[in-house]
């Protein structure tokens, strides 16, 4: 008897919590893209056919990583992953390490805008998404990671491979709330010579030249494809130019390097490499 | 002491801000060099404020950090080796603060009921079925 009417005042008070939090959590992205007309939302999406690993004990990192380098035609099992971007002592993987770890395995890690446009964009594009969120609260946190494959406007939701639901749809506020949380963390892994749909140039500069540390050979069509969506752009024609010449290319590497200066004839780096390139064409 | 460690560390900061100045100029300087990709980066993010310092991180330095924490030695290598500067940077300065995905809950019972409510409510996503 006791119990009960402990339990009966309990839950009302818990509600009320929960109407509080509610109030504080608000979810503006979701707002406004609901707020359009239906017929001007962004079109239903899903990549159907992106694999499904349901995750073992704390290990949600390794799995959403094989599920988008799966995807990406890296044949890599969650398991061997464990020893890429799992920490024991924290029992868990840091982002900065799962952008590592996509690197490892030959694909570019780039980190998107923190919009749910830009994640929709993407599936567009045929990336899966792979997010960062915060499902607990900010002062309980539960960090985890999962990968949207699909938008369906009509539910108004996400469609995530998380955890060990292999179709696990979130309405779009609910999302937003636990991704908030997170700092809007989402990134695609790129093969090279594939743009992202949010590619922006020194963004997509950085993500290049990180991933050419390690992989100088694969990284010739990353530049290249960031050179055709951006000739004009000094960063981007230095950096295919660059690596032109380091596979001895140096007529090709001369070449868009007076492309870049015929539109900027005052970008001295350019200038500097081209005549290097020219004394050494000559000698 | 608190004080002299501040103006030592400042001082040093402000080195390496001058000492990364120096060496563009000296490359854009010198007329017979190439100015490379891995200096453009540098330049890019002293632009951004971003980790001016980091490169002087030892990766050594974060690999004994991932050894520490439990992570296989010639793992942590490779795994330290695919690491950007602006990463080394995040993970040295803050491996224990950075949040790790887990994905799974470790909670008492009474914080489940909390987290029931607040996932019917929509606050938080920690039960798929509900």
């Amino acid at each position: 008897m006791s119990m009960r009417s402990g339990t009966r005042l309990r839950v009302p008070f818990l509600l009320f919590l929960a109407f509080l939090l509610v109030a504080c959590a608000a979810t503006p992205q979701s707002q406004q893209l609901l707020s359009r007309p239906s017929d001007q939302l962004p079109e239903g999406v899903e990549l159907v056919d992106v694999p499904f690993f349901p995750q073992e004990l704390y290990q949600c990192g390794p799995a959403a990583l094989a599920t988008i380098l799966q995807y990406n035609q890296v044949a890599v099992q969650p398991d061997e992953l464990v020893s890429h971007v799992y920490i024991p002592s924290r029992q868990g993987s840091l982002q900065v390490e799962m952008l590592a770890a996509t690197r490892t395995f030959e694909r570019i890690p780039y980190v998107i805008p923190g919009t749910l446009t830009a994640i929709i964009n993407e599936l567009d594009a045929g990336n899966p998404v792979l997010v960062f969120q915060n499902l607990g609260l900010s002062v309980l946190p539960q960090w985890h990671y999962a990968v949207v494959v699909g938008f369906d406007p009509e539910q108004q939701e996400l469609i995530l491979r998380s955890g060990t639901v292999r179709e696990h749809r979130v309405a779009l506020p609910v999302f937003e709330r636990t991704w908030q949380r997170a700092e809007h963390w989402a990134y695609v892994a790129l093969t090279p010579g594939d743009l992202p749909a949010s590619a922006e140039v020194s963004d997509y500069f950085m993500a290049v030249a990180d991933f050419q540390r390690l992989h100088p050979e694969l990284s010739g069509a990353a530049w290249q494809a960031g050179y055709q969506q951006w000739p004009d752009q000094a960063v981007i024609a230095m950096g295919y130019s660059n690596w032109l010449y380091q596979q001895g290319d140096l007529a090709r590497a001369a070449s868009v390097l007076e492309q870049l200066l015929s539109i900027q004839p005052d970008y001295q780096p350019a200038q500097q490499n081209l005549s290097a390139i020219r004394n050494e064409m000559q000698s | 002491m608190k004080i002299r460690t501040l103006k030592s560390v400042t001082t040093w900061m402000l080195a390496t801000v001058f000492a990364f100045g120096a060496m563009f100029q000296q490359a854009y300087a010198a007329p017979q060099t190439m100015v490379t990709t891995e200096q453009l980066m540098q330049e890019m993010q002293v632009a951004d404020q971003r980790a001016s310092v980091n490169n002087f991180l030892s990766r050594a330095d974060v690999q004994a950090q991932l050894a520490a924490r439990g992570v296989d030695a010639a793992d942590a290598q490779a795994r330290v080796n695919a690491m950007s500067q602006a990463e080394l940077a995040a993970l040295s300065a803050q491996i224990d603060e950075l949040p790790a995905g887990e994905g799974l809950l470790e909670t008492v019972l009474f914080l489940l009921v909390i987290f029931m409510l607040l996932d019917i409510a929509g606050v938080t996503d920690i039960f798929p079925g509900l």
